[in-house]
Formats: C-alpha cells, sequence, structure tokens
C-alpha cells in the first residue's frame, strides 16, 4: 500500500468526522491510487497475522468466527456473535443488500395467533409444526421442526423490535394471512416485500454495530488443517488479489443453489457455493434432490409471483377458465402445498389445457385495485414491468420454476456440519425443518432462526476452540493463486457460457418436476462430461481486477458439484416425495425411503449413503389436501 | 440490427473509451440481458454488476440513454421506440457526451457522480458513507415490550413511502446538487433519516430532524425532483426533504420573539 492510499485508507476510516470528509474531495476520484484500498471494508480490518504470511504481501486477516454470506442467516448470526463481544466479520460476494434474502416476498410464520383461525380457534406451535412436518411429507426432523416453530413468534418480534415494519391489522397488532399448506392465517408479512424489509433491518443493525463486512469477496476454498475448517481463502473480486481468513469457526450463510436450473426464481447469484465449497472440504451434503419448484413464476422471465397472490384470494385457471386445482387438492384448492400445485400446472399443460407456450393464468382480477395495491404492490408491479400485464385488469401468465433447495450441508439443530469448525445455516444447510417440500414462509422464519441459534451454540463453544494456525491458510491462498493463474493462463479454449446454459437446461429437462430413471442418468453423464469440458475452457478476459467472467467460471465450477449431488440424490430415490416426483415411482416408500439422503466424498467420487428421519410428535400418515 | 454503446474503463486508461456492440433485437429483452449477450457471445471482459435480475435489490443501477435506471427493469424495445424517455432537470453528468443514434442505438454508461470502477461498475462507498452517517438504526424510546410496538395500519402506509427504497443510488446519480457538492448527503440517506424521523415507535424525532439540519443536509436540496422521477421504487425523497424543511423552519419561527 502507498503511503498516499494508506492515507486515504485511514480518511476513509473517519468518514463521520466532518473535516475528513472535506479532505477526501481533494483526492480526485480515482487519481494515482491503487483501486483496492477502495473496497477494504469501512469497519476496522484486524491483519495479525499479515507478517506470518509465507506469501509476503497476501492479507491474511483473523477473526474468532467468519461468517460467509450476508443474507438473512448470516447478519442475524453477525449480530448475535457482535453481542456476544466474539470478533467476527461477513464475507459476501454482493453487497449484503443485494442478497437474495430480498427478493423474499410473502412473508414469516408465526403462530402469533392475531388473526383468529377457521371457527375462532387460535394458532399454537404446535399447529405451525404438524403443518411444516404434514408439508414436508414427513422427512423433516422433527426435533428441528419443533424447536423452529416454538422460536418462531419471539423471531418475528425481535425483528420488530429491531425496527422491520410489518403491515399491521386495525387494532395495531402485526397481520397475518393464509399461506399454503397451513391450516391458520399464520404468515406476517410487510406487504409482499418481507424480505426487503428485514434485510434492511437486519444490515442497518449491522451497520450500527460496525461489524465489518468484506463485500464483493468471492469465497474460493475453505481451509482445513488437521481435520477442522480453520478459515477460508477469498478472491477480492474487484482488485484479483486473494486474501486468506483464519477464523476458530467458519459459519456458511450463503443460500440456495437455483441456477443451476434454466428456470429459476433465484437471483443470478445463486450459484451453491456454499454446499460446493462445504462439500470439498469434507462436509456431507444432505437431501440434495429435493428441490422446490415454486407454482407461480412469471413466465419469459421466471420471477417469483408470491404466494401471497394466492393467500390474499387469487385463483389458478385453465385455458378453459376452470379453477382446475379443485381436481387435485379439494380441499386446499389454490392454497395446497407448492409440491401438489406445480405438479397440477404441469399435468394440466400436460393435458392440452394450458395457454400455447406452456402456461397458465393467475387471476387477481376479482379482488380489486385497493386490496392488490396494499398487500400485492410490489406483484403488480413485477407483472406490468416484466411482462407488459397489470393484474388489476388481466391475469397474470405463470409456470412453475425451481425456486428453494430444501437439501444443504448435513448440519444438526445447532448448525454443526460433517466437518468441526464447520457450521451452516439457512437454505444452504440442510437441518431439516423442510422434509421433502418446504412450506411458504418457512424459509425466512428459518434463516433467522437458524442464523442466531447456529450463533449461539458457536459462541458458547468458542473458548475451548484453539487459535487457527497461520500455515495452511497461507499455503491455501498460495494453491487458489495458482489455480486462479492456471485458469486466465488458458489460451485457445472453448468458450465457458454456453456450458453454463447446457448444464441448466439438462437439470430442468432431466431433474425438473417430473423425474425417472433413464432421463436422470442420461443427465448425470451429461453433467459429468461438463465437468470433463471445464479443463479446456478459456477465458479471453486476463486480467485480475473486475474480471466477471473468472467469477462466473468459478461459480460454474461450483455448480457443477451441486448438480451430481442433487442428481445422484434423485437417482438413488425410488420414490416418490414431497418436490422429488419419480414417474416409475409414483408412491411413497416409507419402508425404505424414510430416510435422509447423505452424499460424501470417497477418494475422488461422491458416495451416496442413508440416515433415519427424527421422528416424534406426529406419525407418517397419507398426505391429502 | 440494433446497437449497443458501451462505456469502457479500466484503472490505467487516461480517458474512457466506447465500444459499440452490434446485436440481434430479442422480444422482451431488458437492458441487463443485453448485457449478459455481449459479455456471452462478443466481450467476456465487459463487467457490470448484477444479482436479482426482478427489480428488488438495487445491484445494477446505470446511466441508460443518459438517465439512470436499474438495468434489469429497462425495456431494450422501450429505449428503441422512444417511449423510455425521462426528462431531468439540470442534468449533465461530467465526461458523459458520447453521441449516439437513439432510434438504433442505446448507450450505457456508469451511474454519474461516483468514480468509475471498472466499465459499468461504480464505487459505492461515498453512497454507504452518508446512509451510515445518517445513523440508519432503529432506536425506541421505550425498553422492548413482551410483545410488538404497536402500530397504526396508517403509519405502516406513509412509513412505507420510504421503506421501499432499494439504496440502487439511482437517485444519487440523477441529482444535480451530488454532482456539484461531494459533500451533500443526498436523496436517498436523507429518505432514510426521514423514514426514522417519522417512525411513531421512535420518540427522537427531534434529535433525527436536527441530524440533517445542516448545510449539506435538508438544506442543499435545490428541488430539481431528479431522484423522485428516477426512482424504480417510487420513494418521494424530495416530499421528505420538504417537510423536514417546513418544520424547521416553522420552530425555528416560533423560537423567534
Amino acid at each position: 500500500m502507498t503511503p498516499r492510499s494508506r492515507y486515504k485508507r485511514s480518511l476513509n476510516n473517519l468518514l463521520n468526522c466532518r473535516a475528513a470528509k472535506m479532505l477526501m474531495h481533494l483526492i480526485p476520484p480515482g487519481a494515482g491510487t491503487s483501486p483496492r484500498l477502495l473496497y477494504i471494508p469501512w469497519c476496522n480490518t484486524r491483519l495479525p497475522m499479515e507478517e506470518d504470511s509465507q506469501a509476503g504481501r497476501t492479507p491474511i486477516h483473523e477473526y474468532d468466527v467468519v461468517i460467509i454470506g450476508g443474507g438473512l442467516t448470516g447478519l442475524r448470526a453477525s449480530l448475535q456473535f457482535s453481542r456476544a463481544g466474539i470478533p467476527c466479520a461477513v464475507i459476501s460476494k454482493v453487497h449484503p443488500l443485494r442478497s437474495h434474502s430480498v427478493a423474499a416476498q410473502g412473508g414469516m410464520n408465526a403462530a402469533l395467533g392475531n388473526v383468529p383461525g377457521p371457527g375462532g380457534a387460535e394458532d399454537s406451535w404446535e399447529r405451525h409444526a404438524y403443518d411444516t412436518v404434514k408439508g414436508s411429507d414427513f422427512l423433516a426432523d422433527q426435533n428441528a421442526v419443533v424447536r423452529m416453530c416454538q422460536e418462531a413468534p419471539k423471531t418475528v418480534i425481535e425483528l420488530e423490535h429491531m425496527g422491520t415494519v410489518w403491515s399491521r391489522l386495525e387494532d395495531g397488532k402485526i397481520a397475518q394471512r393464509p399461506f399454503g399448506g397451513a391450516g391458520f392465517p399464520r404468515t406476517c408479512y410487510a406487504a409482499d416485500r418481507t424480505g426487503h424489509n428485514v434485510l434492511h433491518t437486519l444490515y442497518e443493525q449491522v451497520t450500527g454495530a460496525r461489524i465489518p463486512v468484506f463485500e464483493e469477496f468471492y469465497v474460493t476454498s475453505l481451509v482445513t488443517d488437521a481435520g477442522r475448517c480453520t478459515g477460508c481463502t477469498a478472491l477480492e473480486i474487484m482488485t484479483g488479489l486473494v486474501h486468506g481468513f483464519a477464523a476458530k469457526a467458519v459459519l456458511m450463510a450463503t443460500g440456495g443453489f437455483g441456477r443451476i436450473f434454466s428456470r429459476s426464481t433465484n437471483a443470478l447469484i445463486n450459484t451453491g457455493d456454499g454446499q460446493a465449497l462445504a462439500y470439498r472440504a469434507g462436509a456431507p451434503l444432505e437431501d440434495m434432490e429435493f428441490v422446490q419448484f415454486h407454482p407461480t413464476t412469471l413466465v419469459g422471465t421466471s420471477i417469483l409471483i408470491s404466494e401471497a397472490a394466492r393467500g390474499e384470494g387469487g385463483h389458478l385457471l385453465n385455458n378453459r377458465g376452470e379453477r382446475f386445482m379443485a381436481r387435485y387438492a379439494p380441499q386446499a384448492l389454490d392454497l395446497a402445498p407448492r409440491d401438489v400445485v406445480a405438479r397440477a400446472i404441469e399435468q394440466e399443460i400436460a393435458a392440452g389445457r394450458g395457454f400455447p407456450g406452456g402456461y397458465v393464468h393467475l387471476d387477481l382480477r376479482h379482488l380489486g385495485a385497493d386490496l392488490i395495491n396494499e398487500r400485492l404492490p410490489g406483484i403488480r408491479q413485477i407483472a406490468m414491468d416484466f411482462a407488459g400485464v397489470d393484474p388489476v385488469k388481466e391475469p397474470i401468465p405463470i409456470q412453475p420454476g425451481q425456486h428453494y433447495s430444501m437439501g444443504g450441508i448435513a448440519v444438526g439443530i445447532d448448525g454443526q456440519s460433517g466437518l468441526p469448525g464447520l457450521h451452516a445455516a439457512g437454505e444452504c444447510a440442510c437441518v431439516s425443518v423442510h422434509g421433502a417440500n418446504r412450506l411458504g414462509g418457512n424459509s425466512l422464519l428459518e434463516t433467522v432462526v437458524f442464523g442466531r441459534l447456529a450463533a449461539e451454540a458457536i459462541a458458547r463453544d468458542i473458548p475451548s476452540f484453539a487459535r487457527p494456525a497461520a500455515g495452511p491458510v497461507a499455503s491455501e491462498v498460495s494453491r487458489t493463486e495458482e489455480k486462479i493463474a492456471e485458469i486466465l493462463g488458458r489460451t485457445g479454449g472453448k468458450p465457458l457460457f454456453p456450458l453454463i446454459d447446457e448444464l441448466r437446461e439438462t437439470m430442468y429437462t432431466k431433474f425438473g418436476i417430473f423425474r425417472e430413471e433413464r432421463t436422470m442418468q442420461e443427465g448425470l453423464l451429461a453433467i459429468r462430461a461438463l465437468a470433463d469440458r471445464m479443463a479446456r475452457v478459456s477465458l479471453a478476459d486476463r486480467e485480475r481486477a473486475a474480471n466477471i467472467a473468472l467469477v462466473r467460471y468459478l461459480g460454474m465450477d461450483h455448480m457443477l458439484t451441486v448438480a451430481e449431488s442433487v442428481a445422484l440424490g434423485a437417482i438413488g430415490r425410488k420414490e416418490s416425495r414431497g418436490s422429488h416426483t419419480r414417474r416409475d415411482y409414483p408412491a411413497r416408500d416409507d419402508e425404505r425411503f424414510m430416510q435422509h439422503t447423505i452424499a460424501a466424498q470417497k477418494g475422488a467420487a461422491m458416495e451416496i449413503s442413508y440416515t433415519p428421519v427424527i421422528l416424534g410428535m406426529f406419525n407418517p400418515e397419507e398426505r391429502v389436501y | 440490427m440494433m446497437q449497443f454503446v458501451v462505456y469502457r474503463f479500466r484503472p490505467g486508461m487516461d480517458h474512457p473509451r466506447y465500444d459499440r456492440f452490434r446485436l440481434d433485437p430479442v422480444s422482451g429483452e431488458t437492458v441487463l440481458s443485453a448485457l449478459f449477450r455481449i459479455q456471452e457471445t462478443l466481450d467476456d471482459s465487459l463487467a457490470f454488476r448484477y444479482s436479482c435480475r426482478g427489480a428488488v435489490c438495487g445491484t445494477c443501477a446505470m446511466l441508460i440513454n443518459r438517465v439512470p435506471r436499474l438495468a434489469c427493469r429497462t425495456q431494450v424495445a422501450a429505449l428503441l421506440e422512444g417511449k423510455a424517455g425521462l426528462p431531468l432537470s439540470h442534468f449533465a453528468p461530467a465526461g458523459m457526451v458520447e453521441p449516439w443514434d437513439p432510434k438504433k442505438e442505446v448507450i450505457v454508461e456508469p451511474l454519474p457522480n461516483l468514480p468509475v470502477i471498472k466499465d459499468l461498475i461504480v464505487n459505492m462507498d461515498r453512497f454507504f458513507a452518508y446512509y451510515r452517517e445518517i445513523s440508519p438504526v432503529f432506536r425506541p424510546s421505550d425498553p422492548a415490550p413482551v410483545r410488538e410496538r404497536p402500530m397504526s395500519p396508517a403509519a405502516v402506509r406513509e412509513l412505507d413511502r420510504y421503506t421501499t427504497c432499494i439504496l440502487c443510488a439511482a437517485c444519487f446519480g440523477a441529482c444535480p446538487v451530488n454532482g456539484q457538492d461531494p459533500a451533500y448527503l443526498g436523496p436517498a440517506a436523507l429518505a432514510k433519516l426521514w423514514r426514522f424521523r417519522i417512525d411513531p415507535r421512535e420518540d427522537r424525532g427531534e434529535e433525527r430532524l436536527a441530524s440533517g439540519d445542516r448545510p449539506d443536509g435538508w438544506w442543499a436540496c435545490r428541488f430539481h425532483t431528479n431522484c423522485r422521477r428516477v426512482c424504480p421504487k417510487d420513494v418521494t425523497p424530495d416530499r421528505a426533504i420538504g417537510k423536514a424543511r417546513m418544520e424547521l423552519s416553522k420552530r425555528k419561527k416560533e423560537k423567534e420573539p
């Protein structure tokens, strides 16, 4: 770092001081300064290990805990560490406010009982737990479900106390709406921008707590030392510099992997980085074949149209104008769980009752402009911006699309993975509270509840964790440097992007809503062939700084690992349960498959095994809606 | 055939250059997807930010046909058909003078008023420094009750005018005052400050109001209202600023004998 940039960096840290702010403007933007300093996080960053580093000027940071991912889970966990006085940092490949959590629309389930249920009955955490377990097709671990549902009311209240502006009832209490697969109006919401409201609240709190955030740092590998995870390496995207992070514990909070599918509601950044990094470091993955397809995504862009649209009274209609859900879920109709509704739509389309191009209608017109504007304003805006359709006047064209990953890094309630020192929570983890199918409104809940619980467990145990050695971090940085140099050094190879498209198409056509042995085997071969072809890809952009193509290459590398785990899990599970629907095994088989799928490394290969489901309060029964 | 005119810059270059990319039009395409097509088929070194592609995360604000907008929300066809014009007041971003033919071309440049890192990526540090400067942390007056603090639906409706802000900085890039006075907190930070000012669960209204009572706060705005015009979420920072100034003026009058 030059003296000039050191000077400017200290000014950056003093930005609250007005004099410093004025001084900073005397330096012309970008003139003669290293771009690196511009991305030094705004809070004080400790670099105590810098001298120890064997890689010369390689920055090695040390914190007690490193959190990978800056969405709801990561931010909630960071607040817990901050309150406990434990030094932690958040590393995120995007600014935390750009995390996919921000896109969550519908709400967060909690048995607050603010709105009476059918016949005036009062909601309870037990009813919430039952709906969740039934929704999961009895694959969820019931101890985890019970814990989540018990924690739910205080979690919603806690967010309210941090400043979240929840929608309200006339009496001033937090409003709740009905959601799919739930017997009660249990979903707390902030219009249809719940994720946005909660994420901004948590980020405000993180700002107030001055928690260091390494923005636009893309984690490239985990560091292991004697069978323990002791940190990670990360590419600082804007400069191309590889950093090392040493930590007593690492918390993975990177979200889902929806972008391995061609049709997905997920943000473009959801490439399954956390699952792939954990798997490669030795932590097994669980239930990866359970991928949720949301029934209502906008035709063309696959942008989510919230279940809240049906919760507020919207109807699904086929090309004859029929409310076809009566055929598939006579009681729950449009508010059956997502797996049921997504299959129903696909069946209607297959039977020729969809519209040309393969979609059906979601009709909100009868709700009226006032209700739509008050409770579904974001949906209206999305439909107008991206499909040119005003839901007040026309039905919305929708089709199912990938939405959520029930599976993930295998962890217990305390977030502990199969690799000591590595913890995980939120969508990247599999606790498992969602089993074979997640209920709407339970994912936001999971992020905040298990973000906190994982952090509490780490905070409790951290006095017994040793300080990590710098050596393994430094050598992992060197290995990462070599890997990046090798990728950027390739010439005359094939372009990257057609391979990404091919993977996504393969996953959607071979591992989509309906699956069968023959096509899945074809899919698996295609995934493995793509992995081989990656070695012959070269990028035209050789620069280190802000090389977006390089970041996408590394993301594709992660996606291939995740795709293989989905494929092997799906091929191995010879039954239909929740989101996993096999034409060749149409029934649920509790005898053989009331078990979680585990994908773990065995040598260079991925091996599938099974582990029992934790039952408890509720016995498996036939799932009828 | 249409053409994308794209601003290119990386550290080490004395001046930015403009590259012209020819693309076949694709129906329903957004500017963001066109940028991906350029990156994927013509030049993989093109640098831009992206995340949600659904106009909710605020990542991809840039200058499109000389108007700050979200690339993911802007339809290419609407630009070429001349349907996406948006007159702005006193808006002349420094250095952006490359001519283009709006009937056949779309010009894409980085968001003004922030330093460029590479191509369409700007350094947002100053924007977020001002966000932190207004102390955007909820500080209720009373100790936390067991349950929620009650709030009327009407209070929520008023707050929602400002909580919908996605901090994309389109307003910051569109504001002529931000262009001239780098110390100005800017529309987004002031709208955020007002959001806390009117939150009925806080009783620090005076404190919040006072923290913007400075020459580079409430008083720097000259009501060009570009912020409101470019906001992809219909936030109205000018309304918040106007109300704050009215309150402060009223206070000051009352204090005079």
